[in-house]
């Protein structure tokens, strides 16, 4: 217990204790012995008396000592006492003189920084422009959607067409839910101008003005009459249809124009930069929401929470909603476990971009970081240089917070300038970057710009790194003891510790750059094994476009297939084209499946049948160099009165047929309207990626067209050549044209762009993410010279003498080059350590290799170790070139 | 370096450090001495803890009214009361402490000139 006393008596300050110790211990060990204090309650009495007598006195001692040295520090008269201003002035003056009279380190520590800040400010004011806050609507964040989760057809949470009407029915009956919309998205023919042209649709079914906070620029909003079944035929258009095709004509209101040959009069013009996912003409859907199948999910739902409500309240509601409907409908059995998630529309029609959208802000963030640490090794070398100033300026009297202070001031100068610079940096960049945006996405009409929000980020890590880059000098400086720093040569700062807070930023340096290198290495590994991966078909030469026909002029099943193998034929005579069909949807990404049954599959599954069902032509497979598998294809015998026939992919087998013999397999679809006939597969084909070209295949059933049983009007036509895609455009239009002159095609590409869009994304992120790698490197690079070039300008002497007694050139370099390699050494595994901490935020970015896939750690560590060795040659070199001689004399 | 001793006290002193200077006004005496002749000298009403009591002691020393004596030989029986310190009241000391009980006085003579307070006070 004696000890125990001994210690608690480091609650004084130290002066006390060495005035006194000795006689408290005395007095300890004398009450001790008294026998008052003897015994279990005694002992407990003693020490109730000894600790409070402690902390009391202890306390008293620690705010004299306080009080004491507060008051005993020199103070400048009043006259010569500044305030916080004066002082700041002062100290920014003083900067300033010091930047200006060295311009070689300003110019590289403003480079470095305005480097830094300006990518990140790039990079956030890209996101925030596409990802965080692509909407102009007020209050984005209570915007939600609601998306459904139907675990026995897929684990994905979808919110974009993902439920029916009379599941929105029951959604709007949310009491955290002010207003609500729901809308199926189409396409609309827009004629009565020189070119008919077809228009991305919005069919709604309640007014989204409100839901969106944003009253229409001109007109209004629909009304509940023109939204009720068979109501007016009334449109609203978008600001840049009203711009692009009426030129922004005042009298809009009230005209009538014709959307899909049907005379239609505009109430309102949405305000600029409002478009429901690209959508420029917006239509009241006018069905009978309660009479539609609970299965026609193709309605994507919007609403907007009540001030009262909050995400959660919605979450919890919805899931109530969720339970009743699946008791209510036992029938549908993708249903059991269903859920209703409201997610900010924001984050839900971007959810697939997040991520990317998070890596690169933290790949910025980590440059930004490797940045700092350079300029904190600058700093700290020139605070080194500085150590004899700071040391007189000490010894003369000035308080250490004030020095601190002093530096703290130089660097946030440093980092606002930076900034500043930064800023300039990033809105240059944000113009081209903002061009190079493709336009699946610039449909959206996203904008990105400085903002408000981009310029308190942009401040936000100026002051940060500011401070970041500040703290060692200044901590440094703090710990200055003026008395040493006077009587040795001012070269002091540079002992142990300096080196080891170097080597230290050198090895964070290093770790960050592999992180970098490690993810850009990976990510790139993905692209290339997704342009390698077999697609299942040949993208070349092919051009693909979009017909939608008018339902009067062709108002049924024969009329339309009549008018498609019409247009196959015409276009398979255009000179140069060697294939043509038409198709529902095609590689690289389908968008259509339906749940199917299985004739004889065990029904009770963890999931449900569902495939992409898929209306082709004839010469789809041909058109394509799709390899039948089994059986045979489609051919003229498959007609509309005839039995229905299809014809499905490899992965349809091996999913939901197993063993079976799929040749006479029966599958039906079930459709909105419950199931439809019985189909029997005549045939397999191979698997072409149908869900991107970074996924995996999924099922798929084909079906002729003649045999389509919902007379698809919408179709994509695909023409093969023999030379170059594109030219084949005109003449296909041509053909088009001669069959209907009023018939538009739209989203005309070839498919090796549609290919290289859908991988647009990862190929993205692998370019941003190699370019901020090798800016990484560049500057891990430049931090390594500096610290071996420091270190062996230090280390002059010793190296004279080693080579005084014999050591080689050879040694020498050997010497220096060992420490780099332990430097880069401990910085790969750590680095490589941090990568594996954070493998899974990056795995779901990656396509065909793993985190800790070996060659690309091979090759990072080869890049690391080729840079790290020419970074530290030059320094190796000039030390083996050291004259014993002149090193000895050297001082 | 020590700050220059302040001005004689102001405020008046504590009774526990009142105490202090009465115990040694009796002659030198080493620090766990000072505290039993306090406690005795009040019976046990006034208890000095160690880190109070030497609290004290820095003050006083700090302020001049008490010093380090030379240590007295006769108790030097063994190596540890070898080292002990003493103290003893410097001539500041004695005319701050016969200051502070004139002013005691003054007080009681101010109270026994109430007549209510004066039973029990002669």
């Amino acid at each position: 217990m004696r000890v125990i006393y001994r210690l608690l008596l480091l609650l004084y300050p130290a002066s006390f204790r060495r005035r006194f110790a000795a006689e408290l211990m005395e007095t300890y060990d004398n009450d001790r012995s008294l026998p008052a204090y003897r015994g279990a309650a005694g002992f407990l009495r003693l020490w109730r008396y000894l600790v409070t007598d402690l902390l009391r006195s202890s306390a008293r001692q620690r705010w004299r000592a306080l009080r004491w040295r507060a008051d005993s520090r020199p103070q400048l008269p009043p006259q010569l006492r500044r305030g916080f201003m004066e002082t700041l002035v002062q100290d920014v003056r003083y900067a300033a003189r010091q930047f200006t009279r060295r311009p070689g380190f300003t110019a590289v520590a403003l480079i470095s920084l305005a480097l830094g800040i300006g990518a990140n400010s790039l990079i956030f004011g890209l996101l925030d422009g596409f990802v965080f806050n692509p909407f102009p609507y007020p209050q984005p964040d209570r915007l939600i959607a609601v998306g459904g989760t139907f675990p026995k057809l897929s684990s994905d949470t979808t919110y974009v067409e993902a439920l029916s009407t009379p599941e929105y029915l029951d959604i709007k009956q949310a009491r955290s839910f002010a207003r609500t919309c729901a809308f199926d998205l189409g396409n609309r023919n827009l004629s009565g101008g020189d070119v008919p042209e077809r228009v991305f649709t919005a069919l709604v079914l309640d007014d989204p003005f409100p839901v969106m906070g944003m009253p229409p620029l001109l007109g209004r909003g629909f009304t509940a009459e023109e939204l009720a079944p068979k109501g007016p035929k009334v449109a609203i258009i978008s600001h840049r249809l009203w711009q692009s095709r009426f030129g922004g004509d005042a009298q809009i209101i009230n005209r009538a124009i014709r959307v899909a040959g049907e005379t239609t009069t505009v109430v309102g013009v949405m305000p600029p930069r409002l478009v429901l996912i690209g959508t420029d003409l917006w239509l009241p859907w006018g069905g009978e929401a309660a009479a539609m199948p609970r299965t026609a999910r193709q309605f994507t739902i919007l609403a907007r929470l009540t001030p009262e409500a909050s995400l959660d309240s919605a979450n919890a509601e919805l899931a109530t909603i969720a339970s009743q409907t699946q008791a209510a409908s036992p029938e549908l059995k993708e249903y059991e476990g269903w859920r209703l998630i409201a997610t900010p529309w924001a984050a839900a029609l971007l959810q697939d971009v997040r991520p990317a959208a998070f890596i690169l802000l933290a790949a910025v963030g980590l440059v930004l970081l490797i940045a700092c640490a350079n300029l904190a090794n600058l700093m700290l070398a020139r605070s080194t240089t500085r150590h004899r100033e700071l040391a007189v300026r000490l010894a003369l009297g000035a308080a250490r917070s004030r020095i601190a202070r002093q530096l703290l001031t130089e660097s946030l100068l440093l980092g606002l300038a930076g900034a500043t610079i930064g800023l300039v940096i990033a809105r240059v960049g944000l113009g081209f970057a903002s061009a190079l945006i493709p336009s699946q996405f610039r449909m959206l009409d996203l904008q990105a710009g400085v903002n408000v929000r981009v310029l308190v980020w942009t401040s936000l890590i100026a002051i940060a790194s500011g401070l970041l880059v500040a703290a060692l000098p200044a901590i440094q400086a703090v710990r200055t003891d003026p008395h040493d720093s006077l009587k040795s040569d001012g070269r002091t700062g540079s002992g142990r510790a300096g080196a080891r807070i170097r080597s230290t930023l050198i090895v964070a340096e290093i770790a960050l750059s592999v992180v970098l290198l490690l993810g850009a290495g990976l990510l790139m590994r993905s692209v290339l094994n997704i342009g390698n991966a077999s697609l299942g078909f040949d993208p070349h030469g092919v051009v693909t476009m979009r017909l939608t026909l008018p339902q009067q002029k062709y108002p049924d099943g024969p009329a339309i297939t009549a008018f498609f193998e019409e247009l196959v034929r015409r276009v398979e005579r255009v000179p140069g084209v060697t294939a043509a069909a038409v198709v529902s949807q095609l590689p690289p990404s389908g968008f259509s499946s339906s749940q199917l049954e299985i004739e004889g599959a065990p029904a009770a599954g963890t999931t449900l049948p569902t495939a992409n069902t898929t209306i082709a032509s004839r010469g789809y497979f041909q058109a394509l160099q799709i390899p039948t598998v089994r059986g045979r294809t489609f051919t003229s015998e498959d007609v509309a009165t005839g039995p229905l026939r299809m014809v499905v992919n490899s992965v349809f087998v091996s999913r939901y047929l197993g063993e079976r013999d799929p040749i006479g397999a029966r599958v039906r679809v079930v459709g909105r309207g419950g199931p439809g006939p019985w189909g029997e597969i005549i045939g397999v084909v191979a698997d072409a990626r149908n869900n991107g070209a970074g996924a995996p295949v999924r099922p798929e059933a084909f079906i002729a067209m003649e045999q389509g049983r919902d007379a698809w009007n919408q179709l994509f036509l695909v023409v093969r050549g023999s030379g170059d895609a594109s030219s084949l455009v005109s003449p296909v239009r041509s053909a088009v044209a001669s069959l209907d002159a009023e018939q538009p095609v739209y989203l005309i590409q070839t498919l090796e762009e549609g290919v290289a869009l859908s991988s647009f994304q990862q190929r993205t992120s692998a370019l941003l993410l190699g370019i901020f790698a090798s800016v990484a490197l560049v500057l891990a690079a430049v931090g390594i010279y500096g610290v071996m070039s420091y270190a062996v300008s230090t280390r002059t002497r010793e190296i004279g003498v080693r080579m005084a007694v014999g050591a080689e050139r050879i040694d020498v370099l050997r010497l220096v080059l060992a420490q780099v390699a332990r430097l880069a050494v401990f910085g790969l595994l750590i680095g490589v350590g941090l990568v594996m901490l954070v493998r899974s935020l990056i795995a779901g970015l990656l396509y065909g290799v793993e985190p800790s896939d070996p060659v690309t750690l091979a090759a990072v560590t080869l890049a690391l170790g080729a840079v790290a060795l020419l970074a530290g040659w030059i320094p190796a070199w000039r030390a083996s070139r050291v004259n014993p001689l002149q090193a000895l004399r050297y001082e | 370096m020590r700050p220059q001793p302040p001005e004689p006290p102001r405020k008046p002193l504590s009774l526990p450090v009142i105490h202090i200077l009465l115990a040694l006004a009796d002659g030198a005496l080493h620090g766990y001495a000072i505290k039993q002749g306090v406690e005795e000298r009040t019976n046990g009403t006034v208890r000095l803890g160690p880190g109070t009591l030497y609290e004290a002691v820095q003050r006083l020393q700090d302020d001049g009214l008490i010093e380090e004596a030379t240590s007295r030989a006769s108790d030097s029986a063994n190596g540890q009361q070898a080292q002990r310190r003493y103290y003893a009241l410097t001539p500041r000391g004695w005319d701050v402490l016969r200051h502070e009980l004139r002013q005691l006085d003054v007080i009681l003579e101010r109270a026994r000139a109430n007549p209510k307070l004066r039973k029990g006070l002669t």
